[in-house]
């Protein structure tokens, strides 16, 4: 059996050979393109889970009738009731937490009239939590907030509760609907 | 469009009085807000625990009248009750929920100890019926 090599070039091209004959090119090419989107997609999943959890049946924010106005206000009309940091001045929007903050799942909710329509709309006041305070575009709205022993309708208090940081960044203002008092 | 729709009447009193901690689909935050879906029903199948769904500080301290409190628990319970709810069930009137709010509880994780264990003995005893 021997060739007159060496017996490591004898070694490797055996172990290549069997490398070659157990696997092709094409599996290959699937297990790394499945880790590649598996680790793509690991760290955004906190984050969207929250997200789409907490609010299940959000309009089109965008479709909104007579939507008008700037996020960043605090003057802006969904932000009747709202206490906190905008998020829109924070990296994220008015109804989207910052990249590397997770929306509170938890919420206190009211309502607000838009302009645009005159009609009244349930707005969700989510905290977006894990990093420390934005400290920009604060602002302090009270439209139907009751005292804090009624701590269900304060917003006064941090509403970083299930999630895995209780550090409060910024809070926004996310449409729920649309309420009709018959 | 969802919001074309709009929300009154308990629906709307749920969603802005409950919904920010028991969640739209009644799931609440485990160790946090204890779910309504699949759990609040059962409450009805045990002694005592007709009041204690309108004693519990949430309820009890809602900020609305009688009417609309007795209003939101019915649909509350006919939404997340599912197969939970006795046969039979009575709804609850404006006048039962005010005489029971007037008496809020004062252990209130006493009191819903003492429910689970009675739950879980009537879930157990309804299992041994049918084997």
């Amino acid at each position: 059996m021997t060739d007159g090599r060496p017996w490591l070039d004898r070694l490797c091209e055996r172990a290549a050979r069997q490398l070659a004959r157990r696997t092709s090119r094409r599996s290959f090419l699937t297990r790394l393109g499945t880790a590649l989107a598996g680790t793509a997609a690991l760290p955004l999943l906190p984050v969207a889970r929250a997200a789409s959890e907490s609010s299940p049946s959000v309009p089109d924010d965008a479709a909104l009738p007579g939507e008008a106005g700037d996020p960043k206000s605090c003057h802006y009309w969904r932000h009747c009731a709202i206490d906190g940091f905008l998020c829109a001045c924070c990296g994220g929007s008015q109804n989207a937490c910052p990249p590397g903050t997770e929306m509170s799942p938890l919420t206190w909710i009211g309502t607000c009239r838009n302009p645009g329509d005159g009609k009244d709309y349930i707005i969700s006041y989510n905290d977006c939590c894990g990093q420390t305070l934005c400290m920009r575009c604060r602002c302090t709205r009270t439209e139907g907030e009751r005292p804090l022993y009624l701590t269900m309708k304060n917003n006064d208090l941090l509403w970083c509760f299930g999630t895995q940081s209780r550090a409060v960044n910024c809070s926004v203002a996310v449409v729920l609907g649309v309420a009709t008092r018959s | 469009m969802a919001a074309a729709q709009g929300t009154s009447g308990p629906a709307l009193d749920y969603a802005v009085t409950c919904q920010g901690c028991h969640r739209a689909d009644g799931a609440g935050t485990p160790g946090t807000v204890p779910p309504l879906a699949g759990s609040v029903g059962r409450f009805l199948g045990v002694p005592g625990g007709r009041e204690f769904l309108v004693r519990v500080p949430g309820v009890a301290q809602a900020p609305l009248d009688d009417a609309a409190l007795a209003a939101v628990l019915n649909w509350m319970l006919a939404r997340f009750g599912r197969d939970d709810v006795p046969k039979g069930f009575v709804p609850y009137t404006a006048e039962e929920v005010g005489r029971l709010r007037g008496r809020p509880l004062t252990d209130v994780a006493g009191a819903r100890r003492q429910l689970a264990r009675a739950i879980e003995r009537a879930k157990q005893s309804g299992e041994r019926a049918r084997r």
